[in-house]
């Protein structure tokens, strides 16, 4: 009787530890390839880096990067859109392999997932309607600003930001914009290219003039701290994209400009 | 790319609706095969199974929609087990549609007069037969109204989980809206798609109150 | 490497959490104050078919009733402002809020209201009370007394329905805890004890206002 309890305590024990105590994929790339598929976080919000085209597909300078990566590893790539909000939520849970999603770089963040080599440039920086008239953070005081929670911006404004401001975090940067563009906020924290692509989007009168930069922050590809070898293949062709021109291309296409010299 | 017809608006909305409807059948009819065990073990003579079913309906009675999709979605994962938005969406709603179908249907066995126990018990049936035979047909009748009723709870509820990134009505609205910057026509017309949907079971549900009641 | 839970990393932000719970407790008081209003006034146009308000009345139930609260709150906070209507941000929610609850509480007071027999009316009037003192303490004490179970119940699905406000930027409970998870990337935990947050309002809620609710209505009847 009792060793039938023992063994079966056994059991539960090891059911539990495999689905809590999951070894990690120490091979994640070896399973990537095995498997022809990779899983990669991308921004279905973000324009020009991700959105959404007419037939519902997402599209922009990050989805571009992923196939290319995708192309590069000879596996088909599976786009999993995700918001500022929860994306690193998404790679260190295991939703996705790799995040590309106009990730900033910073030391919170280093602590919980690795960075590749930057594959995009990105400033950002305050945003607002030509009539106001803004050039330093000090400012913003008794403002409305809107941005996007968990984002570059918002970690890096919440430092400066004077404490009378008004800081409205959204969850996605549709959101942010939107609301901005709703005149829901005064003023909206975002990437620079971001403003112009929707400035030449938008049709409404409301536009996206930059008051100040807050940061350069050029984007990184996010990996699991447990996946050095995907890190250093991802890094490879990343290096190799920046000289042979790919990226120039993909630069030329989403952000109208050829390459950032920081990133040749 | 800001070339979006209405056609196009209409299309993207349209396949939207879609997977509101197929998510809110799929909680539903799950939700009704969860509801019924929460409800039996509600009704069971074991104070465990009692409390134990009691805790389930508190607990997602108590707790926000959204909140119960992210411990699905986010929990789920750390244990290894991968799930897409569109299965954390069902498993979430499919859990929450049980406690509030098992909350309505007791409510409706309890309503069976206790008469109908002692005449049951007089002809020596026991507990499933009683159950099977004199109380549940006439619970069933009662129930449902409120579960044509709760069905549109569901539908609605199913919006909540474009928050998780399942692409349904909602969030769809929420790509166009930000692809056209047409906010207004855009969520006025994902209302009225709801709208619809809901309609059509809030009648129905009025409906067979009346004419159930009227019968009774 | 197994995943370690880590609840500590929640705890260390309380002061955000209780600024959330205070936020979400403030919207749903004056939700449930202005939406009973809204009740009360509804439900008797519709209970004595006062036109046009019986009709409006009707519509605004059914508008509110068959969508969900989200797309509302979208609506309110995107859409309206495109076409000229401004709404003030940080009210949008608030609006929201009372505007659902409203829809909610027109139909159940209007059920209680239905409810009272046609005998005690008439028997007020026989006492000469004034048509007022009639409504009042014959028809609408006796229904929301009758409703009132239902009516906590619809308070508490709103509470806890405003999680999603957080959509729009409200800084309430389930803001604080995105926020957090944002920040310290423990999403599991962050909603999980958020969960257990809202799982003991909404029961405290339930029993104040069972409670608090029965007692005043109950008080100095006639």
């Amino acid at each position: 009787m009792h060793r039938r309890t023992f063994t079966l305590g056994l059991l539960a024990a090891s059911l539990l530890g495999s689905l809590w105590g999951l070894p990690a994929q120490a091979e994640r790339l070896a399973s990537i390839k095995q498997a022809g598929l990779i899983k990669i976080a991308i921004p279905a919000d973000f324009p020009p880096f991700g959105s959404t085209g007419p037939d519902m597909k997402p599209q922009g300078y990050d989805i571009d990067t992923a196939e290319l990566i995708g192309r590069e590893l000879k596996v088909k790539v599976e786009l999993v859109p995700v918001s500022s909000a929860n994306r690193i939520a998404y790679l260190t849970t295991g939703k996705a392999d790799l995040l590309i999603s106009s990730l900033g770089k910073n030391p919170e963040r280093e602590k919980v997932i690795n960075f590749s080599v930057a594959y995009a440039p990105f400033f950002n920086g305050v945003f607002g309607p030509k009539d106001l008239t803004l050039d330093k953070p000090e400012g913003l005081a008794g403002k409305t600003v809107g941005v996007t929670r968990g984002s570059i911006e918002d970690l890096e404004l919440s430092k400066v930001i004077p404490v009378s401001a008004n800081l409205k975090r959204f969850e996605d940067n549709n959101a942010t914009i939107a609301a901005y563009l709703a005149g829901q906020v005064q003023v909206v924290a975002t990437g620079n290219v971001v403003a112009t692509t929707i400035n030449a989007q938008s049709k409404r009168p409301r536009r996206l003039e930059q008051k100040f930069l807050i940061k350069n922050s050029p984007c990184f590809v996010g990996v699991n701290k447990d996946d050095p070898q995907l890190l250093e293949q991802v890094n490879q062709i990343i290096n190799k994209a920046r000289k042979d021109g790919e990226l120039n291309r993909i630069s030329l296409k989403w952000l109208k400009t050829p390459l950032a010299s920081s990133l040749l | 790319m800001n070339d979006f017809t209405l056609g196009d608006i209409l299309h993207a909305l349209l396949g939207g609706l879609q997977w509101t409807a197929i998510l809110s059948l799929t909680a539903f009819v799950l939700g009704s095969c969860g509801g019924l065990i929460i409800l039996a073990l509600r009704l069971a003579h074991r104070p465990v199974l009692v409390w134990l079913a009691k805790t389930f309906i508190e607990v997602f009675q108590g707790t926000p929609l959204l909140m119960q999709l992210f411990i699905v979605f986010f929990g789920l994962s750390l244990g290894g087990v991968e799930i897409p938005p569109w299965l954390a969406a069902a498993l979430g709603l499919t859990l929450y549609t049980s406690a509030y179908l098992a909350e309505i249907w007791r409510g409706c066995v309890n309503a069976i007069p206790n008469a109908q126990w002692e005449g049951s018990a007089a002809l020596a049936l026991n507990r499933y037969q009683q159950m099977r035979h004199v109380i549940l047909p006439q619970a069933l009748r009662m129930a449902i109204a409120p579960t044509v009723g709760f069905l549109v709870q569901v539908v609605k509820g199913t919006s909540v989980a474009s928050i998780i990134g399942f692409v349904e009505l909602t969030k769809t609205g929420g790509m166009l809206a930000n692809a056209t910057f047409e906010p207004f026509l855009i969520y006025g017309l994902v209302a009225a798609g709801y709208f619809l949907l809901c309609y059509p079971l809030s009648l129905y549900s009025r409906h067979l109150e009346r004419t159930l009641h009227v019968a009774r | 490497m197994s995943y370690q839970f880590d609840f500590l990393a929640v705890a260390r932000e309380t002061p955000e959490l209780a600024a959330g719970l205070a936020r979400t407790v403030e919207l749903t008081a004056v939700a449930c104050v202005a939406g009973l209003l809204i009740g009360i006034i509804g439900a008797a146009c519709r209970a004595w078919q006062i036109r046009p308000f019986n009709t409006l009345f009707a519509v605004y139930v059914e508008m509110f009733r068959n969508t969900p609260f989200l797309v509302q709150l979208f609506f309110l906070f995107f859409g309206l402002p495109t076409i000229g209507i401004e709404i003030a941000p940080d009210s949008a929610a608030m609006l929201a809020m009372v505007i659902n609850l409203g829809a909610y509480a027109v139909e159940i007071i209007r059920s209680g209201i239905e409810a009272t027999p046609k005998g005690q009316i008439e028997a007020a009037q026989a006492l000469a009370l004034k048509r007022w003192q009639i409504f009042l303490h014959v028809v609408l004490r006796p229904a929301l007394l009758r409703v009132w179970p239902a009516m906590t119940s619809q308070v508490v699905i709103v509470m806890l329905g405003s999680a999603v406000c957080a959509q729009i930027s409200t800084e309430e409970l389930s803001y604080a805890a995105s926020l957090i998870q944002s920040r310290n990337f423990r999403a599991f935990e962050t909603y999980f004890v958020t969960a257990g947050l809202y799982l003991a309002l909404a029961l405290l809620l339930r029993q104040t206002l069972l409670r608090g609710g029965g007692r005043l209505l109950k008080r100095g009847r006639p």
